[in-house]
């Protein structure tokens, strides 16, 4: 970082924290400081869903898995147009019309108190735990810039969300948001730009996407049926649906955006919005990362992207017969790739057979080098299966990004973590606030002590994510790890909407041991089984269905 | 549960119907899969 990147930084952040605040001025009713007093246009609202799912850790993370595993990450969102027509078609209008703070307050009117409270308490828990993993991520980039201990940079980037989210409320949340999406757009291009700009001069963009494909980095559409496989086509499809519908249907974090709308046709249109943009957004990232990864192939690159794990395996007696493994492989992969440009250009058919066997032999030496260096991490003390994902784009950025970008791509993850932290804690303080202290401990008091409640509740929320950031690295890939934290909960609480929505016999005890026994199921599946957490939703959601209909007859 | 009364189902700002528009957001799906598909296809 030179100064150039600290004067680019600290201007995007400043301008964003202080637009939001200027913004939510006057936020001082409970209406609101948690609902924007109900006036916020379509757009404000679709980039703010956008921002707070967006977190850092979608640019950090997503873009290390497309360098080592492909693009077949973006299946994952082929459901989310459905889950968004759906939440259009019945949630929306209802949520609207029963005037409620959160999703959990309409249960209580369907169904009773203590299946409200269950909600509640299963949102706060699998909320709580995700707000951690969202400020762990730009934590991370500091620490890998700076060389600071993660821990200060957690709690650093911790204070700042806390204290914005704190002042500003919802309003402040969802306008900062739309200036982060802009900035994030702004990052993101520049950062793709950059990467095919650095790549040799007999290497065109159209080369740099046929060397992608020709390493499997450009797997977008997998049709094999796996339940093992965390992305394919009918995971995304099925299990996508039911993930989506959880979250943006029953997880306040998102619900609380759309309740901000002056209206049923400005909430249905940021979501609607959402489901049209999204799966290119994700593509887009996606593409990133495959490029970085054509970019390595003429860079030398390191074996692990992980500075600190490198010099912990330097003093290991295996690290030489690696690294020289390593050097080889890569070598003869940048000789393959050249070869293999030469006889596209040339339209060679055999030769290209040729060098592409080359190619990805070559590749298969790389990623079993890579391999055995994660092994000796693990061998010298370190973390175990341990992975370098999350590394990966950032050590691009850093090293080869010219100045002022770097700055810019810094402030993208700064300005995706801010959006999404502040949306999560700002949403963790209604919960707490409305269906747990105004229900259940203080009835009636006034608006300003109910103010003053969700100020306190932010700020407890906020210490509450920067303890668990302290050591969500042990999680794996982050983006992985977010899902799979959510995708514990999600089913049960779905489970649970649709049956208020679809089984009007139903009633509340039923639903209340629906939701256990899904809950119970989720865990057993996660803890005794390998099927992939994507069909966690379904799973949950069908023995809730299941056990309340049981109950009810 | 009050009911809203200044929360009206107002129509949307393109194709006449809800119904319509959601419609719609299928047919986009269905063709940005293939489109992905075909691009997975291509450069495989």
């Amino acid at each position: 970082m030179r100064p150039l990147d600290w004067i680019v930084l600290v201007t995007s952040l400043v301008s964003i924290v202080l637009y939001g605040l200027y913004r939510a001025r006057g936020s001082n009713t409970v209406d609101r400081y948690l609902l924007a007093g109900r006036t916020m246009p379509w757009y404000a609202m679709a980039l703010s869903i956008m921002a707070t799912q967006a977190s850092a850790v979608t640019f950090i993370s997503t873009t290390g898995q497309s360098y080592v595993d492909g693009m077949r990450f973006v299946q994952f969102y082929f459901g989310l147009p459905l889950a968004m027509v759906a939440i259009c078609a019945t949630v929306v209008p209802i949520f609207h019309r029963a005037k409620v703070y959160t999703a959990y307050e309409y249960l209580e009117g369907r169904f009773d108190g203590k299946t409200r409270a269950l909600a509640s308490v299963i949102f706060l828990c699998q909320r709580g735990l995700s707000a951690g993993l969202t400020i762990y991520a730009p934590a991370l980039v500091l620490s890998v810039i700076l060389g600071w201990p993660e821990s200060l940079t957690t709690s650093l980037i911790g204070a700042v969300v806390i204290t914005y989210t704190v002042i500003g409320g919802i309003k402040a949340v969802t306008w900062s948001d739309v200036q982060q999406m802009g900035i994030i757009f702004l990052g993101l291009i520049a950062a793709l730009v950059t990467c095919i700009a650095l790549m040799p001069s007999q290497v065109s963009f159209s080369d740099a996407v046929f060397l992608a494909g020709a390493a499997g980095r450009l797997n977008a559409v997998t049709t094999n049926f796996d339940w093992h496989d965390q992305f394919n086509l009918w995971s995304g499809l099925i299990g996508g649906t039911f993930l989506f519908l959880s979250y943006f249907g029953c997880d306040q974090s998102q619900v609380q955006r759309y309740l901000t709308g002056r209206s049923i046709a400005q909430s249905r249109l940021s979501l609607l919005f959402n489901a049209v943009a999204k799966i290119p957004m994700q593509f887009f990232i996606l593409f990133i990362g495959a490029m970085v990864f054509v970019f390595y192939l003429f860079t030398p690159a390191p074996l692990l992207f992980q500075r600190a794990e490198m010099q912990r395996i330097g003093a290991s007696g295996d690290y030489p017969a690696v690294q020289a493994r390593y050097d080889r492989a890569s070598e003869a992969r940048r000789a393959a790739a050249l070869g293999l440009v030469e006889a596209r250009h040339a339209d060679d058919a055999a030769a290209q057979a040729r060098q592409k066997a080359a190619y990805r032999a070559a590749q298969r030496e790389i990623d079993g080098a890579r391999a055995q260096a994660s092994q000796l991490v693990e061998l010298a003390g370190g973390e175990k299966n341990f992975r370098d994902t999350n590394y990966i784009f950032l050590t691009f950025v850093t090293r080869y990004l010219p100045v002022g970008l770097v700055g810019l791509v810094i402030a993208v993850i700064f300005a995706a973590t801010m959006s999404a932290s502040s949306g999560e804690i700002n949403s963790l303080a209604t919960v707490t606030v409305v269906d747990l202290y105004r229900r259940h401990w203080r009835r009636g008091a006034s608006d300003h002590h109910y103010v003053l409640a969700s100020r306190w509740a932010t700020l407890f929320w906020g210490v509450y994510a920067v303890i668990f950031a302290g050591w969500v690295h042990r999680l794996g890939a982050l983006i992985v790890a977010v899902n799979k934290v959510g995708s514990l909960f999600y089913g049960s609480l779905l489970g649970c909407f649709v049956l208020a929505l679809f089984f009007r016999k139903v009633r509340g005890t039923a639903a209340f041991v629906g939701m256990l026994a899904g809950e119970a199921a989720i865990l057993g599946t996660a803890w005794f089984t390998d099927v992939s957490w994507l069909w966690y939703n379904v799973i949950g959601c069908a023995v809730v269905v299941a056990t309340a209909l049981v109950v009810t007859a | 549960m009050p009911e809203r009364p200044d929360a009206p189902d107002e129509p949307p700002p393109f194709l006449g119907t809800w119904r319509r528009v959601y419609a719609a957001v299928g047919v986009y799906l269905c063709l940005i899969v293939l489109a992905a598909y075909l691009f997975t296809r291509a450069y495989r």
